[in-house]
Order: structure tokens, then sequence, then C-alpha cells
């Protein structure tokens, strides 16, 4: 009598593993401003070969439509409670297929971005920002995360 | 019935599990910044060749006293790169007067060139350097000295030209 319930599970765990294997994300590089003076805001564009913040994502496959999102912080955090602003613009990511021919798209990485996988099933994407710093912003360290999110549509 | 009903449960819990393992992924990288107090130079003292002879050539030394000096306020301990920008010649109206063998020093912990100065390798490159920590103070202090050679026929006058030192943190 018992047995339905079993073979129920047994397809859950079969149709879940191959499914995370074909969609990936992953951080590859930190969006790092580096030294920036009290005072004097700095920005990064998502062009800069060195200090912009990439991800990297693999669909399942060719015609996969997408949407990129991502969960941005408005404040760095610094010694004690020592805290800075840091802002994105409208042109502040860009996504670029991996195939020769990908042309990299600009979007606003505050409200993210559609795009359906013509050229390669896997892309980079890069995003820059603004951080600003009072005159009397604290000297030291300052970070927080950045989480991108891909969703097969 | 009960059987069925359970089933029925299992099932629809797996095709939602399923779903949203496919459909959404996350990936997470960190946004980083290094706040500096803004730099400041001062020109502390001019690099001074006092009366040179046509046709023979003055060197002053970074550790001499006539040397030039920059003094410099930062961030303690911060790392900075040091630049210079230094011309060819001195100027005194159209003619000029050849300078070159540049040569330099930075100290981390005094206005002091004639001891404690770490020497410049390169002046034409980058030398890679810290601000010293002066009671709780960044502060660095940069010599320049150099050569400057005469023409037998050079114009007397008084020359002058600009040295610029360049502080970049990185």
């Amino acid at each position: 009598m018992p047995r339905p319930l079993p073979l129920a599970l047994a397809a859950l765990v079969g149709s879940a593993a191959p499914c995370s294997a074909q969609l990936l994300v992953q951080g590859i590089r930190d969006l790092d401003f580096g030294p920036v003076i009290q005072g004097i805001a700095s920005s990064v564009p998502p062009t800069h070969t060195l200090r912009s913040g990439q991800f990297y994502f693999r669909t399942p496959a060719l015609g996969t439509r997408i949407r990129i999102q991502f969960t941005l912080p408005t404040r760095l955090n610094g010694p004690g409670a020592a805290r800075m602003p840091i802002s994105f613009g409208t042109n502040d990511a860009m996504a670029q297929g991996t195939a020769p021919a990908s042309v990299p798209a600009f979007f606003n990485p505050n409200t993210g971005a559609t795009y359906t996988m013509t050229t390669s099933r896997d892309a980079n994407v890069w995003i820059g920002g603004r951080v600003s710093p009072t005159a009397t912003q604290a000297v030291g360290s300052y970070t927080n995360t950045i989480v991108i999110t891909v969703t097969i549509l | 019935m009960r059987f069925f009903t359970r089933v029925s449960v299992a099932t629809a819990v797996s095709l939602s599990l399923a779903a949203a393992v496919q459909a959404q992924t996350s990936g997470t990288i960190n946004a980083r910044a290094i706040v500096r107090q803004p730099i400041t130079i001062t020109a502390g003292q001019d690099l001074d060749f006092g009366i040179v002879l046509q046709g023979t050539p003055r060197t002053i030394a970074e550790t001499a006293a006539a040397a030039g000096r920059f003094d410099a306020t930062g961030t303690a301990s911060a790392n900075v790169n040091v630049n210079f920008t230094l011309p060819a010649n001195l100027v005194s109206g159209a003619n000029n007067l050849p300078i070159g063998t540049w040569t330099g020093c930075y100290n981390q912990t005094a206005a002091v060139n004639s001891s404690g100065c770490t020497t410049i390798a390169s002046m034409a490159g980058t030398t890679a350097t810290t601000f010293g920590n002066v009671a709780g103070a960044g502060r660095l202090w940069v010599f320049v000295g150099a050569t400057v050679s005469p023409a037998a026929a050079q114009a007397v006058g008084t020359y002058t030209n600009t040295v610029t030192l360049t502080l970049t943190y990185f």
C-alpha cells in the first residue's frame, strides 16, 4: 500500500539534480573601488577591466529567456559603525555572451534586464557603481554584498 | 481514498521544488572601497644650485642641504606611489640650461635627508612606498637632487623650472 509515496520522492530528487546543473551562476570578481578620498565621490564603470564586479552565468540552451536582477546595497560597511553611500547608475551593468559575435548590452542594475540567449548559452555580467565618501568619512576598509539572481522565464 | 490523497500531495511538492531549482540561481560578490585622507604636498625647499660657472657642471645630491624637498601628508601607513615630472632644462628667457641625472630619496619619519632617507631607484619610474606614521599622522618627505650642465658659452642669468611630485594611493 505505501509504495507510491517513495516513488514520488524519487521523482523529486531525480528531477531536481539535473536542473540545478543546467543554470549556473557564479560571482567572479569583486567590485573594487580601491582607495577613495574623503569628500570625493568615485565611480567605477562596468567596462573597467580590473575594478568592475563580474558574474558569470550559464543557461541550459540557446534560446533560453532569462531575467537578470540584482540585490544592491545602499551603504558599504566600514570600521565600527561607519557607513558609506554606494549607488548604481542606469548604465552601470553590462551583459555580454561569451560567443565572439556577442555584443555588450548595458542596463540599469537597479531594475534588471531580460534577455534571450541567442549567440551563446553563457554570459558574463559586469557591474560598476559609485561611492560617495563624506569629507569626514572614517578612514579604513568598507565592504558589502552584491547579489545577482538569474531567472529562467 | 486516503492513499490517493497522500500521493497527490507528494507529487505537488515534487513539482514545486523542481521548478524552483530550474528557474532561479544567484551569485554573490563584494563591493569594496578603502577610504583615505586627501593627500597634501607642499614645497618644503627649492632645489637650489646657487651660482654655477660656464662650462662647469654642478651636482646637488638628494642628501645635500641644498636638495629640493617636498612635504606630504596623507593617511598613516597607506600605500602610495611616487612619481615625478622632471624638466630637461632650466630656463632663462629663451635660454636653456640642461639639467639631468636626477636623484631622490624619501623619509617617512622626519624632514631629514642626511640619514634615514630611502633612495628612490628610478626617478623616471614609479616608486611604491607608504606614508609614515608620525604620532598617528601620515607623513612623507621627498628629496630631490640633480646635475646642471652649463655650456662654456652659457648665457649668464637666473634659470628656473618646475619639478612636480605626484603621490597616488594604491
